[in-house]
């Protein structure tokens, strides 16, 4: 079975975003980077497909030179290969350009099966795995956290409100992963070593025969709104300050 | 009575009497029973050298000479458990006479009499018939003594889970023993009975025991005394061939272990230095420990001091460090055998070829060691503290750990999320590592990058810089430096985790990882001198460090404080209520040995009520969150925190003073699951020296709603 593991590189969940004064963007100084985790989780699976059935995993990421090391995590995890796209007129593209790009990458290679994070936690689209499986013309099933594959059509359990349905799709097939998919592994020594010996081609988007032209474009990054100051009731009686409590609520608030 | 060339004056006993025509006999016997011995070591010698990896252990020779001294004869480390001490010191120190009561006895019959110089004769004999009475008692008392410490009180720790773990060989050994004894006080009875001279009331076993034979004629004596004397040789010559193949072996592997025993610093863990090219890291089977690891499973004669004060045990865990010894021996015992056989066929075949090794039928981590057991060591060094034979329990538990995380990656699910966090954020709880210098921002600290002409670096550590309880002994401490007029600094955000955790945890890779970060920030900034809050941060930084090029002086800061009050630097004036006790952190006190500063901290505080719980000092009780056990599920036993904190409670302690952030963790959480928030807590002695100089702030409650101006 050849898998696809599609994955990106975002700021840590802890880090300290700083947006830019310009607006242009967030200050990435002391960033520290990682594999997007529901990217992770996809990973995860694309290998424990491998260890059932044996095969590939080839990672795939669009991002600058550091994205590398992501593409080495994976590799570390236990990962074959890798594809770097690194082109700087893909750095901020939209996710219709990242998908191409991720597209024109994957249809150079075998794939059955092909997975992405539900969403990245940078800038929280959810789109690139929908339009990656337009562009290469086939199913996809989303925010999937159970995962089976028989023969040659997958089975996938996606938990919506109060239900979860089981949801059959013929492969090839974009899945993107979902929390609770599964627990991912802890690389080791010996594979983070083979990582670093792994082959990993870069290319750009001229290579891969995309022409990149945003539709959509982040036009400023803004801080999030300062939060309004809280309020303290004062007052010497704890049914009055009840009283008052229940009236800032209902008239201020406007929640009862 | 029969006529003798002695006489009163000229006190003495025929060597050998009765025993006619033996040398022939006796000779030959002896020559076989050494025979045996040596084949028996020389089959051990083999299995001792047939696994392992190098390591040197015969340097230092004065150094290890003074340690076989004093633990190998002089027994200092058996005599620290007193009764098993004198058990065990009376059978040794009593053969040993013996011994020379023998080689004295046998020169004289083959050299003094024959040449003319008989010595033991007169006073001297009357002496040394004395001393080999009192000598042969002495070992008639000790294996009396383990007799009944054997099967009759059966202490916990001679077992494992309540069930005894004796072996035949143990009941062999001690039936010897008393046996050489008995029959030799009977030899000695009987030859009184028959010659009966006056002057062997100085043989007074001997001596009184004749009297139980007052009714048997000369002749039956004598035949009886032929019998018991040949009985007497064969036990002590089957005593001689036996070692080698029963616990006796520990004879000759415990004192060689004592020789060479580590002269590292306690709790030294020997970093891996070749990550790139190995396939395998840490120990996954027996040839992956050292050659002195496998040895060690030799010199242990199962006395289970390891096992009386582990944490892990005692908590209800399946780990036992004597278990483990145990049940690396009997592997080894399974293995070395072939392995020597295959390495003697390979010597016999053409030189160069590489010998090929018998497979491993069996996993050493997971079925000889089971993972339960593995990673239920809290790293405390009771274990290695306590044991009389210098076994290094810990580096071993270490070492498996490292093949199970580095080579595996196959460990709790709760340590990777930490081990993630550590890598993403330099420390275990996986805060934004921008948040590490966050406690300081009201104090004035300065960080190296702003003032790096200070004298010491207070390395804060991932508690002191992220635990809310953690945060408030880093700003105690820091008010007690300004106080004092210490010239500190931190290094704020350029900080990161000291490492111990990780390698502890068995991962090796990592904290190589985060200590040469430190390393690459501290040697940046020229630090010379440190200290930490943290005992774990304090060990690693001083013990750790020094092997990737860290080398500073490191303090803990009850060292600070213990000179900054014997300096006159503080005054402490504010007495303190309720009743203290002290819990000694183990990589304080058994690690570094700092027992008196933390105490006499604490005695120097007005109205100190100090009350120390029964497992203090050496014999401290672990907290249960050391070697990675922080981070750690504990789902087996009872909680090893709250029994530590019923410890405390057994001495009506209202406050547990520590000198650890896990520490105050784990017996806060101790506190709170006996349900003793109210009459109870646990403070930092940074926490309660700062109370007492009367520095913490009398807040008053934020009134929001006074009126304002």
């Amino acid at each position: 079975m050849n898998i696809v593991a599609c994955v990106k590189q975002v700021p840590d969940t802890e880090a300290a975003i700083k947006v830019k004064p310009d607006g242009s963007g967030i200050d990435e100084a002391g960033i520290k980077w990682v594999m997007n985790p529901y990217d992770e989780f996809g990973v995860e699976e694309a290998l424990k497909l491998k260890e059932k059935f044996g095969g590939d995993v080839t990672i795939v990421s669009v991002g600058p030179a550091r994205a590398l090391e992501t593409i080495r995590t994976a590799l570390a995890m236990g990962a074959d290969k890798g594809i770097h796209i690194n082109d700087p007129a893909l750095e901020g593209a939209d996710a219709y350009n990242i998908a191409a790009a991720l597209a024109a990458a994957i249809k150079g290679i075998p794939h059955d099966i092909i997975f992405c994070g539900q969403r990245a936690i940078d800038d929280d689209a959810g789109q690139v795995g929908s339009v990656l499986a337009e562009f290469l013309g086939i199913p996809q099933v989303t925010f999937v956290t159970k995962l089976d594959v028989e023969g040659a059509s997958i089975k996938v359990i996606r938990p919506i409100e109060g239900a979860q349905l089981l949801i059959e799709s013929s492969l090839p097939c974009v899945v993107t992963a979902q929390k609770g998919l599964n627990e991912p592994r802890y690389a080791s020594l010996p594979g983070i070593m083979k990582a670093k010996k792994k082959p990993v081609d870069v290319k750009n988007a001229a290579e891969l025969g995309v022409t990149v032209a945003p539709k959509a474009k982040i036009a400023k990054t803004l801080p999030p709104p300062a939060r309004p100051p809280g309020k303290i009731i004062c007052g010497e009686e704890p049914a009055e300050k009840a009283r008052e409590l229940a009236k800032l609520l209902r008239e201020e608030a406007k929640v009862i | 009575m029969e006529l003798s060339k002695f006489s009163v004056g000229n006190e003495g006993r025929e060597v050998f009497w009765n025993a006619e025509n033996f040398e022939g006999l006796l000779f030959a016997f002896t020559a076989v029973a050494m025979a045996i011995f040596a084949y028996g070591i020389y089959r051990r010698w083999q299995m001792w050298t047939a696994i392992g990896k190098p390591e040197v252990r015969n340097d230092q020779i004065k150094e290890r000479i003074k340690l076989l001294l004093k633990n190998g004869l002089f027994q200092i480390k058996t005599f620290r458990d007193i009764y098993p001490g004198i058990m065990h010191g009376l059978i040794l120190f009593g053969f040993i006479g013996l011994l020379f009561g023998a080689a004295f006895d046998a020169t004289e019959f083959h050299v003094g009499e024959p040449y003319g110089f008989p010595f033991l004769i007169g006073k001297f004999y009357l002496i040394f018939s004395f001393l080999m009475e009192v000598f042969g008692l002495f070992v008639l008392a000790g294996v009396f003594m383990a007799l009944d410490r054997r099967y009759i009180t059966k202490p916990e720790r001679l077992g494992y889970k309540g069930e005894p773990d004796n072996t035949p060989d143990d009941a062999i050994v001690l039936l010897l023993l008393g046996g050489i004894i008995l029959t030799g006080f009977v030899i000695e009875a009987l030859r009184i009975h028959v010659t009966n001279p006056p002057w062997e009331v100085w043989s007074f076993a001997g001596y009184t025991l004749a009297k139980a034979f007052a009714g048997v004629d000369n002749n039956t004596a004598r035949i009886l005394h032929k019998v018991m004397w040949w009985t007497h040789t064969f036990m002590a010559l089957g005593f001689i061939a036996y070692i080698p193949y029963s616990r006796l072996v520990h004879m000759i592997t415990t004192p060689a272990n004592h020789f060479m025993a580590s002269l590292k610093p306690v709790g030294n863990i020997e970093p891996i230095r070749d990550f790139e090219t190995a396939e395998s890291f840490g120990a996954g089977q027996l040839e992956d420990f050292t050659w002195k690891q496998v040895f060690d499973s030799d010199a242990c004669t199962r006395c289970g001091r390891c096992q009386d004060g582990c944490p892990a045990y005692l908590s209800g865990k399946a780990l036992s460090p004597k278990k483990v010894v145990q049940d690396l021996k009997t592997y080894w015992l399974e293995r070395a055998p072939m392995i020597a056989a295959a390495k003697k066929a390979a010597g016999k075949a053409a030189e160069g070829t590489a010998p090929e090794m018998p497979a491993a039928t069996k996993a050493m981590v997971g079925e000889v060691i089971d993972l339960h057991e593995l990673w239920a060591c809290t790293n405390c060094m009771y274990c290695m503290e306590h044991c009389s034979s210098s076994i290094e329990h810990v580096p071993k538990i270490v070492n498996m750990r490292q093949y199970k995380v580095l080579t595996e990656a196959d460990f709790a699910p709760e340590l990777q999320l930490t081990y993630r966090n550590m890598e993403n954020n330099s420390n275990p709880w996986g805060v934004g590592s921008h948040l590490r210098a966050d406690w300081a921002k009201e104090l004035g600290v300065k960080t190296l990058a702003e003032d790096p002409n200070v004298e010491y670096l207070f390395y804060v550590g991932c508690s002191g810089s992220f635990d809310e309880r953690g945060k408030k002994v880093s700003m105690a401490f820091a008010k007690i430096l300004q106080t004092a007029g210490v010239s500190f600094g931190i290094l704020g955000t350029e900080e990161g985790c000291c490492g111990d955790s990780a390698m502890r945890g068995g991962n090796e890779y990592l904290s190589q990882t985060l200590m040469q970060t430190n390393i690459e920030v501290m040697n940046g900034y020229g630090v010379k001198k440190i200290i930490c809050t943290c005992p774990h941060g304090y060990n690693t930084l001083k013990k750790d460090y020094p092997h990737f090029g860290g080398n500073y002086e490191v303090y803990h800061h009850t060292e600070i404080i213990a000179n900054l009050i014997a300096a006159g630097k503080i005054s402490l004036k504010k007495p303190v209520d309720g009743m203290f006790t002290y819990h000694d952190s183990c990589f304080l006190g058994r690690y570094n040995n700092i027992y008196d500063q933390p105490r006499k901290i604490l005695a120097a505080i007005p109205g100190m009520k100090l009350a120390e719980m029964d497992r203090k000092l050496d014999k401290s009780f672990c907290c249960g969150a050391g070697g990675a056990r922080m981070w750690m599920e504990e789902h087996d036993g009872e909680r090893i925190n709250n029994m530590r904190t019923d410890q405390a409670i057994a001495v009506n302690a209202t406050n547990i003073a520590v000198a650890c952030p896990f520490c105050l963790t784990m017996l806060t959480d101790g506190i709170k699951a006996r349900e003793k928030e109210e009459k109870m807590a646990s403070l930092d002695i940074a926490e309660v020296v700062w109370r007492a100089m009367g520095l913490e702030e009398e807040k008053p409650s934020a009134d929001v709603c006074a009126p304002t101006e």
